[in-house]
């Protein structure tokens, strides 16, 4: 899921040839993004489009030749003067008369020709790794430059590319894997990479050799001219380590044009994917600077008279995190009652925290929805975890911008990230950014591959082990303080893949456990009669409570469930079934049957689960764990590629001894009648949950207040 | 010794009066830091000038009355319109052309004029604590009597010119109590007390007087013409002026006003890390 749709589309038709656009927020001033299409698309923006739109109005385009485009294929088509008319256009048709454009690689010749041309349309450019010719290029890329229109056997190497390589089988392909490749030296750069070569192959060689043989950008004193009659302020960045355009073009362009430059000391060729938040802020900075950063009415506390405050942030994925969280603030507040604590968190986990009477920060409604992307993600019984985390990635560089304003405008003591990816991630990877102390919480730790992934996934949950260790072997100032939800037992005995240490060991090494934070305290044994009869349930049946969570994903296990009451009901004469759909999920959608009663939404849901005689869920923690240690009988169904409900939760679960794991895949409702028939009422021997775990927590955030 | 020296300093003559100024560093927008009640000299700005004039050009001088400036005797010398002729005199000896101007207190009638008079010297203005008097005094300084004999003044009552002639010192205590009102603030009283001992009772009753004519509406017409950015910052805990004349500029230029919770009436001298990056940032927006 995008972390923001655009306000607005639009196309322009010039000379037949489509050009799409797209307009993002409406503050001021507006900037022009201009990507180098067509190798690359719009959508090359996505790291910088949703925090730049909070403030500015954006407007992205693809290009000919690319994305939403048109796809001519005769190099006319791609002159300067053709490109730069289609920018006029797009701006014209997004009622804008005057833009900050920033350009990437070969749209810096574009900009700056608009710039020189048209200044009353330009309020400034930022150039990104320009691919500007007053300097010399890489002497790799020299050869075959020359031998471009040769017929090459066999290319490698930069030798692919060439015109008739491109026209081969996979020719193309090749070439802009290879390319690619180059571009992000940095490390653990996998998701950019399938990002990067994906938009590229959204176009094709034909259009690619159009572009290239058309595109004839001024160079020597001809680009020198051209950079000295730009009259508005300019900024460069440039990678030092950019195999595509040496750093000497952007310091040459920057001397040119009286701008400054900021080398990006170890980025690549594409900074704007690889250190989004960082772009972001030198983009805002160079604005700021032009045009006047706002003055706004503000209050600035001195230090000394500062309430001690708290950022918490609750991992909206599921609700199982608020009510622990919730629970890990109420023990802190004990323990310093004149802590404020402000939440930044978004729905499901804000209806627990306004029923809580807690505080949530007003920016908390410009996060995008992780939850809503996680719902995307799945379907059926299936949910890919660890991929639509990685495909979460601009949503979590969004939620971070908005983090880091709240931060530095609120003078926060101490933040408090439960499973904050987005934090933990972007302060090690922008250490300069950290503000305050910072506890990290989470239950559990490393990535693991899915069997049916093979040596792809095994080899990118390593990589992601590998950069999550390296963070904190660098940084163990970003983390103040590491919290394990749970016990080191808990801890799957794995390793982080090929040549990484074992999981349990380093997390013993980092982290302090907490044990397990169920959020509530089980009813007792002579609590429970009572609690049944308050809910109605009789002694003389057998409930079975079947809960799929908030979210949509939960149809699949319901339609089988469901086709399994009528066998289970003969076998179980006493058999009564409760099936909380959630919001999501029409409980008129299933068939109906006496007995089974089906439900949109059940107040105190955990009372049910902590009285019930049987429950059916899937694998998420919060859930099974509550079941733990309410001590009831339960199946549990994790879900379909879910490395961390297959895996991580398993392992804890058959610790306690608790639960029946069933695979969803294989199993049929005699199957889940049959089960249903010999564990409902069943006595179970459960290792005990122990009850202080959001004490234990909070006594070890509170040593750093 | 000071953290930095001026690059070059001078005297300016104007009717008879010496101004003394001071010029450093080099950078666009220059920013002149006017002189604030003559109690203070231009020391006041030690906090200030070192680390602005790695940015800008920093012009400042002692208000006359004060410091290395001289000392009329006549009240009509220290009106506002004679501060901001000094002011003007001192850009020209100085080379500046126009300036942001940052004021602190009394010294906002100063900066009010000189923008009214000579908007096209003026590239925007900072007022922090300005005392404008736009709004009625602090209730505590009501029982202030500044030409009337009390016997055994307390209080706000010492701010006469009677006790001054005899007990000038007594008043300076009182009075830099009462502008740092944050704990822990033993240096900046001793400074400011002993830059208010460098001038004497009869002098800064001669500057008192000079309010007494001044057309009491003025202020608030010159504040509602102000050209250029403007900014204004105040202490919540300002016991000299209150907050409320931070919010009656701001409100009636039309500028943003920072709020400085728990701060007393000279931020610039208590809190100088984050007034030096407002006056910044602002400077900052004026280059643009």
């Amino acid at each position: 899921m995008r972390a923001r749709l655009p306000d607005r589309e639009g196309v322009v038709h010039r000379d037949g040839v489509r050009v799409a656009f797209e307009v993002f927020g409406q503050g001021e001033p507006a900037l022009l993004l201009i990507p180098a299409s067509p190798i690359t698309h719009a959508r090359s923006w996505k790291g910088i489009v949703p925090s730049l739109a909070r403030r500015f109005t954006v407007v992205t385009t693809d290009g000919r030749g690319t994305g939403r485009s048109g796809r001519p294929r005769t190099p006319e088509c791609y002159k300067p003067a053709e490109v730069t008319a289609d920018l006029l256009a797009v701006l014209d048709a997004a009622g804008i008369d005057l833009a900050f454009l920033v350009a990437h690689c070969h749209a810096v010749p574009w900009a700056l020709c608009l710039a020189a041309d048209h200044p009353e349309r330009v309020a400034g450019l930022l150039a990104i790794d320009p691919a500007v010719g007053v300097a010399p290029p890489h002497p790799h890329t020299v050869e075959s430059e020359q031998r471009w229109a040769e017929r090459v056997n066999s290319p490698s190497g930069w030798a692919m590319r060439n015109r008739h390589f491109w026209r081969q089988d996979g020719g193309y392909r090749e070439w802009i894997e290879f390319f690619f490749g180059q571009q992000l030296p940095e490390p653990h750069s996998t998701k950019q990479y399938e990002d990067t070569v994906g938009w590229a192959l959204d176009t094709d060689a034909e259009a690619m050799i159009a572009e290239r043989e058309g595109r004839s950008a001024p160079a020597g004193r001809q680009a020198e001219a051209l950079c000295r009659r730009v009259r508005c302020p300019v900024r460069v960045l440039h990678g030092s380590d950019d195999r595509c355009q040496p750093v000497a073009r952007g310091r040459r362009l920057a001397e040119l044009t009286g701008g400054d430059l900021v080398v990006l000391e170890g980025a690549g060729h594409l900074p704007h994917g690889r250190d989004p938040a960082k772009v972001t802020r030198l983009i805002t900075g160079f604005i700021d600077m032009i045009t006047g950063a706002p003055m706004h009415t503000t209050t600035w506390t001195r230090g000394p008279c500062r309430p001690r405050r708290a950022l918490y942030l609750s991992s909206p994925i599921g609700l199982g995190h608020a009510r622990r969280d919730v629970a890990v603030a109420k023990e802190l507040k004990g323990l310093h009652p004149e802590l404020e604590i402000d939440w930044l968190a978004q729905q499901p986990v804000t209806t627990v925290l306004e029923a809580e009477g807690e505080r949530i920060h007003p920016a908390s409604r410009w996060l995008a929805s992780e939850s809503a992307h996680v719902a995307s993600e799945a379907a059926g019984h299936d949910l890919h975890c660890f991929q639509a985390l990685r495909r979460m990635d601009e949503i979590l560089v969004a939620n971070f911008m908005v983090f880091q304003e709240v931060v530095e405008e609120g003078c926060y003591d101490l933040v408090i990230g439960d499973e904050a990816w987005d934090v933990d991630y972007y302060w090690h990877e922008n250490p300069e950014l950290k503000r305050g102390q910072n506890v990290w919480l989470t239950d559990f730790v490393g990535y693991l591959p899915m069997p049916d992934g093979g040596d792809r996934e095994a080899f990118l949950t390593t990589d992601y082990n590998a950069e999550m260790i390296e963070h904190i072997d660098r940084y163990p100032w970003i983390r103040d303080r590491a919290i394990f939800v749970g016990n080191d037992e808990d801890i799957v005995p794995e390793t982080f893949g090929g040549g990484l240490p074992a999981i349990r060991d380093w997390t013993t090494r980092h982290f302090s456990y907490s044990g397990y934070i169920t959020g509530f305290t089980p009813p007792g044994p002579d609590e429970v009669a009572p609690l049944r009869t308050e809910l109605g349930y009789r002694d003389d049946e057998l409930v079975c409570v079947v809960a799929v969570g908030g979210s949509g994903v939960g149809q699949a296990l319901i339609d089988k469930v469901v086709a399994a009451y009528p066998l289970a009901k003969k076998a179980v004469p006493e058999l009564r079934m409760i099936v909380v759909t959630g919001p999501r999920i029409d409980p008129a959608a299933f068939p109906q049957h006496a007995g089974l009663e089906l439900r949109g939404y059940v107040h105190r849901l955990y009372q049910h689960l902590c009285v019930c005689d049987l429950a059916i869920v899937q694998g998420g923690l919060t859930t099974t764990m509550e079941l733990t240690a309410a001590r009831r009988p339960f199946l549990y169904f994790p879900l379909g590629h879910h490395f961390e409900q297959n895996f991580h939760v398993r392992h804890r679960l058959d610790r306690y001894g608790a639960g029946q794991c069933m695979d969803y895949a294989t199993t049929d409702p005699d199957l889940i009648a049959a089960q249903i028939a010999e564990l409902a009422g069943q006595p179970v021997s459960y290792r005990d949950v122990e009850t202080d775990g959001a004490a234990r927590a909070a006594q070890l955030i509170a040593e750093l207040i | 010794m000071r953290a930095r020296y001026p690059d070059s300093e001078g005297l300016v003559v104007r009717g008879g009066v010496e101004i003394h100024y001071e010029r450093y560093g080099d950078g666009w927008p220059p920013i002149l830091l006017l002189p604030a009640w003559s109690l203070v000299h231009s020391r006041h700005w030690k906090m200030q000038v070192p680390y602005l004039a790695r940015h800008f050009t920093v012009v400042c001088f002692d208000g006359r009355g004060s410091g290395g400036s001289g000392r009329p005797a006549d009240p009509s010398a220290y009106s506002d319109a004679a501060f901001a002729l000094d002011a003007l005199a001192v850009m020209d000896a100085t080379g500046v052309g126009s300036a942001v101007v940052v004021s602190v207190s009394r010294g906002a009638l100063w900066a009010l004029r000189l923008c009214a008079d000579h908007p096209d010297r003026v590239l925007g203005s900072v007022f922090i604590a300005p005392s404008a008097l736009l709004v009625p005094p602090l209730a505590e300084r009501r029982v202030q009597r500044f030409d009337e004999v009390i016997g055994d003044p307390v209080g706000w009552q010492t701010y006469n010119a009677h006790y001054w002639k005899m007990h000038y010192p007594e008043f300076v205590t009182f009075f830099v109590g009462r502008i740092f009102t944050e704990p822990h603030s033993t240096k900046q009283i001793e400074d400011v007390t002993g830059w208010g001992l460098e001038t004497d009772g009869e002098t800064l009753a001669a500057t008192d007087r000079a309010l007494e004519g001044s057309d009491a509406a003025a202020p608030r017409r010159l504040a509602a013409q102000l050209a250029g950015p403007v900014l204004v910052m105040h202490g919540t805990q300002d016991a000299v002026r209150s907050y409320g004349e931070g919010e009656a500029l701001a409100g009636c230029t039309g500028a943003p006003l920072v709020t400085l919770a728990g701060a007393g009436h000279l931020p610039h001298v208590r809190d100088p890390v984050r007034v030096n990056l407002l006056i910044r940032q602002f400077a900052d927006g004026i280059r643009r």
